[in-house]
């Protein structure tokens, strides 16, 4: 009787011909999540199978599993041969702590297998009933639910959870996208839906040394690296966005401020995306968040590129979008005090409606070519 | 890297470290083994006890070692007095301030006296409330560590128990320790030292206790330092302690006065129409606080360490806590408190360093004001 862990996934059932394309990312991924964990990893018919792990490790793989983008459920599961008698041991020690009702469930893969799926099951049944004397049956409302699973290379699992993690596509398999993130509660959850429906991310920061300090930049660090998590590692490229906001505040009218700088990141985002071949660009705006977030600022913004700008949080309401930073945990970091952008640059009235004939009068008085050109000159890249 | 943020920490000093590295190698014993050797290591810690005691020529008190200044504080704020009355002032360390508000929060009467513009306590606000009122046990800082103004803790303790020989006073020394010549008087029932703001390890502080002043430990355990403060003793930090106090006792005043003539040339050389001074003339020479008016302290602070010199801050670009408490009490406003930053002087610090500092200062505050103000 071996430990092992069953992993199933979803959506790739869905897929045609394309099928063995997503199954070798999905296994490609789960390996290097557990690249360094002693297992075995073993693929079987829609699933796979980890085993020969040491005991201790069992909570170190399940948490790498619950950020793997494209795993549906996993069970923990006891394998043996297709022998009754050992298949019935299992599921007593599988059993031998529980209390309450339940039911077995058999599945024969293998045919050839007797007695058959409904003997087998009342035949567990009776044996359960008999060594644990806090069970009872009710195969309508159970509290738990004994599977056994008879697979045709001779082998059987059984046990009694199903677990749901992520589910999503593979990371890699809906291509690349570069991540504008700043140290907020938002940016980090566009980053981990993105992932989770399968595309790669790499990450910009735009850096105000020394408007705001190495903490903040930390804060970013950490954030990105929490992201990485779901995306099997992540890249960090940051900008240092000093000159801009100088040349902008110093130059254009107060009220453009936010609008002018987001106009900026965008084509610098767009700019490194070409560089490192990233085919969009991922925002954590959501609709009249903020002023830089209207629809008239964000046609100000997405107007300076050509490539397509995801926005996954763009109807989605605060408090949502807050329960999902706290489900990845990024939430207590984005709330620590260091701001991304010092509050100094921040105008006190910003345009809400930006009308973009003015702002793009307004954008003349710099050389944004030249702006461009330097911060893409100074990109630190940071792998995480 | 140019280092003037001595009031945070300090460099350990190297030699004490090796020093005690060899002591240690022999002397790790547990001081509470009853064989020789761990008596030998008990019979050291109290000649480490003597040596606070002897730099600050107490003849009425004990020491109890702790792991910090915090530890120090909380030790006497919640040790010495249950229930009653506390009193404090408005620019007292964040362990001490803390405690007051947890006080406060038991539904304790707590009150915290106001202070004047340099950040020394308003000492005519604390006698006129004494006479008022009843007190059972007051907390004051000897060198604000903000402003680094001076209360004369001495002459405060003194008339505050001609009022009410009951009352209890702790003073906050980890400021003062080391660096300003002082005799600790009777009147002073707890003293709270720290070892990493004079060249000591972190994870090591002392609270100076008068004999007969009751104490009840916050740790408790196999009785350490007479039951006061359970927890083996880190003697290899308080061999590193113990030295460098002796070093700093030694120049006390050689110390003073060069530091002095640092803060002098940094008061000085800057430029007055950029720069406000918070801190008076009669502050402790090792901290200068002062205000680029109109400006985020924050932001001079990450100028000045592009430039390799490492200052405190007083204020913070973040919404939440941007000001400091302390310099708010002393009264400013918030154009002045948005760009307090805190400059703090060691013996080590050079007056090549000092110039280098005020040029970068006054270079930076000038281009800053220039974008700001457009």
């Amino acid at each position: 009787m071996k430990n092992a862990i069953i992993l199933r996934y979803c959506e790739i059932h869905l897929k045609g011909k394309n099928r063995g394309y997503f199954e070798k990312l999905l296994k490609e991924n789960v390996k290097k999540s557990l690249r360094g964990i002693n297992h075995t990893f073993n693929v079987m018919h829609s699933r796979y199978l980890i085993e020969d792990f040491e005991d201790s490790d069992y909570s170190l793989i399940t948490s790498k599993i619950e950020k793997i983008a494209g795993i549906h459920t996993y069970s923990r599961c006891y394998v043996v041969d297709n022998v009754l008698e050992e298949i019935v041991k299992a599921c007593i020690v599988l059993c031998s702590d529980k209390i309450g009702t339940f039911k077995v469930e058999t599945n024969r893969a293998d045919k050839t297998f007797e007695p058959n799926s409904v003997q087998t099951s009342a035949y567990i049944g009776g044996r359960l009933l008999e060594s644990n004397q806090s069970l009872s049956v009710d195969v309508r409302n159970p509290d738990f639910t004994v599977y056994v699973d008879i697979r045709e290379d001779g082998k059987t699992f059984v046990y009694t959870e199903l677990i749901h993690t992520l589910s999503g596509m593979p990371v890699g398999s809906a291509g690349k996208g570069l991540l504008l993130i700043s140290g907020g509660i938002d940016s980090p959850v566009a980053g981990y839906l993105t992932a989770k429906r399968g595309m790669k991310l790499d990450c910009l920061h735009f850096h105000s040394f020394p408007y705001t300090g190495e903490a903040a930049k930390e804060k970013v660090i950490e954030l990105t690296k929490m992201v990485g998590e779901y995306n099997g590692g992540i890249n960090l490229y940051v900008v240092s966005f000093t000159q801009i906001q100088e040349a902008i505040h110093e130059n254009c009218p107060e009220e453009f401020m936010i609008t002018l700088m987001r106009r900026f990141m965008m084509r610098i985002a767009e700019r490194l995306s070409k560089k490192i071949g990233s085919q969009a660009i991922i925002t954590g705006e959501s609709l009249g968040q903020v002023a830089s977030q209207t629809i008239e600022s964000i046609t100000s913004s997405n107007s300076v590129v050509t490539m397509p700008v995801l926005r996954p949080l763009i109807m989605f309401d605060k408090n949502d979008i807050i329960d999902i930073s706290r489900k990845i945990s990024t939430y207590e970091t984005s709330i620590l005090p260091y701001e991304d952008c010092c509050t100094v640059f921040l105008p006190k009235f910003p345009a809400i409606k930006p009308n973009l004939e003015k702002v793009i009068k307004a954008e003349q008085k710099l050389d944004v070519e030249e702006l461009i050109e330097q911060a893409m000159q100074n990109i630190e890249k940071i792998e995480l | 890297m140019i280092y003037f943020d001595n009031a945070a920490t300090t460099k350990p000093s190297l030699d004490a470290i090796e020093q005690a590295k060899n002591f240690y190698n022999e002397f790790y014993f547990n001081p509470s083994a009853l064989y020789r050797d761990g008596l030998n290591v008990s019979k050291y810690l109290k000649s480490a006890k003597d040596t606070i005691l002897n730099v600050l020529g107490a003849r009425q008190h004990d020491v109890i070692f702790t792991s910090c200044g915090s530890e120090s504080n909380n030790t006497a704020i919640f040790g010495a007095v249950k229930r009653g009355v506390f009193v404090t002032d408005k620019g007292e360390h964040a362990s001490v301030n803390s405690c007051f508000l947890e006080k406060k929060n038991n539904g304790e009467k707590v009150e915290f006296i106001d202070l004047l513009p340099d950040g020394s306590v308003d000492v005519n606000k604390l006698y006129d409330y004494a006479k008022n009122n009843r007190i059972d046990f007051v907390s004051l800082i000897h060198v604000n560590n903000e402003t680094g103004a001076i209360n004369d803790v001495n002459k405060i303790s003194e008339h505050l128990k001609k009022l009410n020989s009951k009352i209890l006073i702790h003073v906050d020394g980890v400021q003062a320790f080391g660096k300003i010549a002082f005799s600790l008087s009777d009147s002073i029932d707890y003293y709270s030292i720290s070892a990493h703001k004079i060249n000591g390890l972190k994870g090591v502080g002392a609270l100076i206790k008068r004999k007969n002043s009751k104490l009840s430990p916050l740790i408790l355990g196999g009785g350490q330092e007479n039951g006061l403060r359970s927890g083996t003793e880190n003697v290899f930090g308080i061999k590193v302690f113990d030295l460098v106090t002796k070093e700093h006792y030694y120049n006390i005043k050689n110390n003073f006065e060069y530091v002095q003539t640092l803060n002098n040339t940094v008061r000085n050389g800057l430029d007055k129409e950029l720069f406000n001074i918070i801190s008076s003339d009669n502050c402790s020479p090792y901290i200068l606080s002062i205000s680029a008016v109109g400006l985020r302290g924050e932001v001079i602070m990450h100028s000045l360490e592009e430039k390799g010199i490492l200052v405190g801050n007083g204020s913070a670009c973040s919404s939440k806590n941007r000001f400091s408490r302390v310099i708010e009490a002393c009264g400013y406003d918030n154009n002045v408190l948005d760009g307090v930053i805190r400059i703090s002087f060691s013996q080590d610090n050079t007056a090549q360093e000092a110039e280098y500092l005020i040029n970068s200062l006054n270079e930076i505050a000038r281009k800053l004001k220039g974008i700001m103000t457009k």
